[in-house]
């Protein structure tokens, strides 16, 4: 018998409070579209929240059932919608308020980053987005992806592997020019 | 300019330390450069996405709180007097509930259960048993299924050309009683003859209070008389603390075992008892002569026809005259054993007791009822498992592939 918990209404609006913009992130990064990213987020609330009486302990923590659920929300749209999302990554970014030539640093970095994670497979590009939004361990990766935690770390490793080859690539496209 | 020195990997695929020292990193646990720039990836990664709208966030909050005042009024509310929930805002329509499902599966699971279970009651018990009559089902047990074909077999059909020839000669001979010349059932579980005529009777003694004997007396009589019999003799008797009332009853025998039935519903039954008589030889005599008589008369008859002296003519006539007698004799003793046959005779006692509504209430009965009850009960439940199980297995096999169905439509979302 799977060990139930119960997310009480504190615990549920504590949770909405630290995971509304990660869940929401996710989402926009995987879709693209800010409408549709906050309906997957409103959605992955609600389905907890009717969920949040029978929540399996065994599933990890009640954040790894919302971005599972955030998961299956947002493919469901992909699906629905029958078109890839867009291929390039939002281009608005933050520089956290930093000058100078960090500010500088950092905004290529990032541009970058960004360059190689739209140039990922979406499978590949989801895994990370869904680490790194997330906030999960390789368990919970595991439970939310719904495969093994060998294969969760497989294809983390994967796609991690691939982004940095990415990167690389756009850095020395960047040094030659 | 390297900006992002990665880590590196093993290239083909994770070890265990690179997975600890990832989730190390990420926790904030790990220390290094390795850590620093796993961490700095990871912010990055998190910089890119547009941040949530404060307004879709407050309204969401908002929506959130809703919720909770929606589920906190559900908890303290009565039952049944929850507002109707307003029309959902994303998502799909709500399913039924799992209550509902599982209580329509179990309503669909007992409703096959006693249609199953209804064609294993034996086929001959009509008697139905009745809360005053205890031993109703136990005497149509012990009657078997002779009775019920009483009424099921008419006399011709069920006891073959001889007994439909029997009939028809009957019916010719003008007596009375031509539907039950022969009767192919046999109380008391006697095996039943084709072709054999039989006499059936019965007794039973029924217990009442001594005030009510006098009210079943009078529903045994307008028994008897809805079932197409007559009140032969009947006597009745009331007293403070005693009460009798004797009845000698005449009914078709077709009907015998229906109105055994129904007489014990009229009271508790303290005895019971059939008899049958085989009165085929009797019958067979009867009839016998009046066959004689027939052919004897048709012999003088044509002896008539061909007199030719007065003394001749006179001397058939009388004979005639004797034959014709005869023949009334015959066919008046063969229409009494017919109706020997086609009528049965029972004997009913109603007896007076001050203890009568409590007979019923015995140590011994109420562990027979329960018995009974438990049995059924588990026949019902054994019989509901076997509709379930195989159920469940296929709803448990449907969601397992649904499952799979949706799981892979989501990944193939995601491309290879």
């Amino acid at each position: 018998m799977p060990e139930r918990m119960k997310l009480d209404e504190e615990a549920f609006d504590r949770l909405f409070r630290e995971g509304a913009a990660d869940v929401h992130g996710y989402a926009i990064s995987l879709l693209g579209d800010r409408a549709a990213a906050e309906d997957v987020t409103a959605l992955a609330f609600e389905r907890l929240y009717r969920a949040r009486a029978r929540l399996d302990r065994g599933r990890g923590a009640p954040r790894a059932w919302l971005f599972a659920i955030a998961r299956n929300a947002a493919l469901d749209e992909l699906r629905r919608r029958s078109r890839q999302p867009q291929s390039e990554l939002p281009e608005e970014m933050h520089d956290g308020g930093n000058t100078g030539e960090d500010a500088f640093e950092q905004l290529a970095r990032r541009a970058t980053v960004r360059d190689a994670l739209a140039a990922l497979p979406l499978r590949e590009r989801e895994v990370v987005l869904l680490k790194f939004h997330g906030q999960l361990s390789n368990s919970e990766l595991a439970k939310a992806l719904d495969v093994s935690e060998s294969n969760a770390g497989t294809r983390l490793h994967r796609a991690l592997t691939r982004l940095r080859e990415k990167c690389n690539e756009l850095d020395d496209r960047e040094e030659v020019a | 300019m390297r900006v992002i020195p990665f880590p590196g990997g093993s290239g083909t695929g994770p070890d265990e330390s690179w997975l600890t020292e990832i989730e190390a990193a990420l926790d904030g646990t790990g220390e290094g450069p390795r850590a620093d720039s796993w961490r700095e990836l990871r912010d990055d990664v998190r910089t890119l996405a547009p941040p949530i709208s404060p307004e879709f966030e407050r309204e969401l909050g908002e929506r959130i709180a809703e919720w909770s005042a929606r589920s906190a009024t559900k908890r303290s509310a009565p039952k049944g007097s929850t507002p109707r929930q307003p029309r959902r805002r994303w998502g799909w329509p709500r399913r039924p509930g799992r209550p509902a499902l599982a209580g329509v599966s179990v309503a669909c699971a007992v409703i096959a259960a006693v249609l199953i279970a209804a064609p294993w009651r034996p086929a001959g018990h009509t008697v139905e048993s009745s809360p005053r009559s205890p031993s109703a089902a136990a005497r149509a047990d012990r009657l078997g299924p002779a009775f019920d074909q009483a009424e099921n077999a008419p006399v011709a059909g069920a006891s073959g050309a001889k007994a439909s020839s029997k009939g028809a000669e009957v019916a010719a001979s003008g007596a009375a009683g031509s539907s039950a010349a022969t009767n192919a059932p046999a109380a008391s579980g006697a095996t039943s003859a084709p072709g054999r005529v039989q006499q059936l009777g019965a007794s039973i003694t029924l217990t009442a209070t001594p005030e009510e004997v006098q009210t079943v007396a009078d529903r045994v009589s307008r028994l008897t008389t809805s079932e197409g019999g007559f009140v032969r003799s009947s006597h009745v008797d009331e007293g403070e603390k005693t009460g009798e009332a004797t009845f000698t009853l005449s009914l078709p025998s077709a009907k015998l075992s229906d109105t055994l039935a129904s007489l014990g519903q009229l009271a508790p039954v303290r005895a019971e008892s059939q008899s049958l008589q085989d009165i085929t030889n009797t019958y067979d005599a009867a009839r016998q002569r009046v066959a004689d008589a027939t052919a004897e008369r048709q012999a003088l008859l044509r002896a008539l026809s061909k007199a030719t002296t007065e003394g001749q003519i006179d001397s058939l006539r009388e004979r005639l005259a004797q034959n014709g007698g005869a023949i009334a004799r015959a066919r008046a003793a063969l229409g009494t054993v017919s109706r020997q046959a086609s009528t049965a005779e029972v004997e009913v006692t109603v007896v007076g007791d001050k203890n009568a509504n409590s007979e019923g209430l015995t140590l011994h009965r109420g562990l027979h009822d329960a018995g009974r009850v438990l049995t059924v009960t588990l026949v019902v439940l054994l019989i509901a498992a076997a509709v379930l199980v195989p159920l469940a297995l296929v709803a448990i096999a449907l969601a397992t592939a649904r499952r799979a169905w949706r799981r892979h439509r989501r990944e193939r979302v995601l491309g290879g």
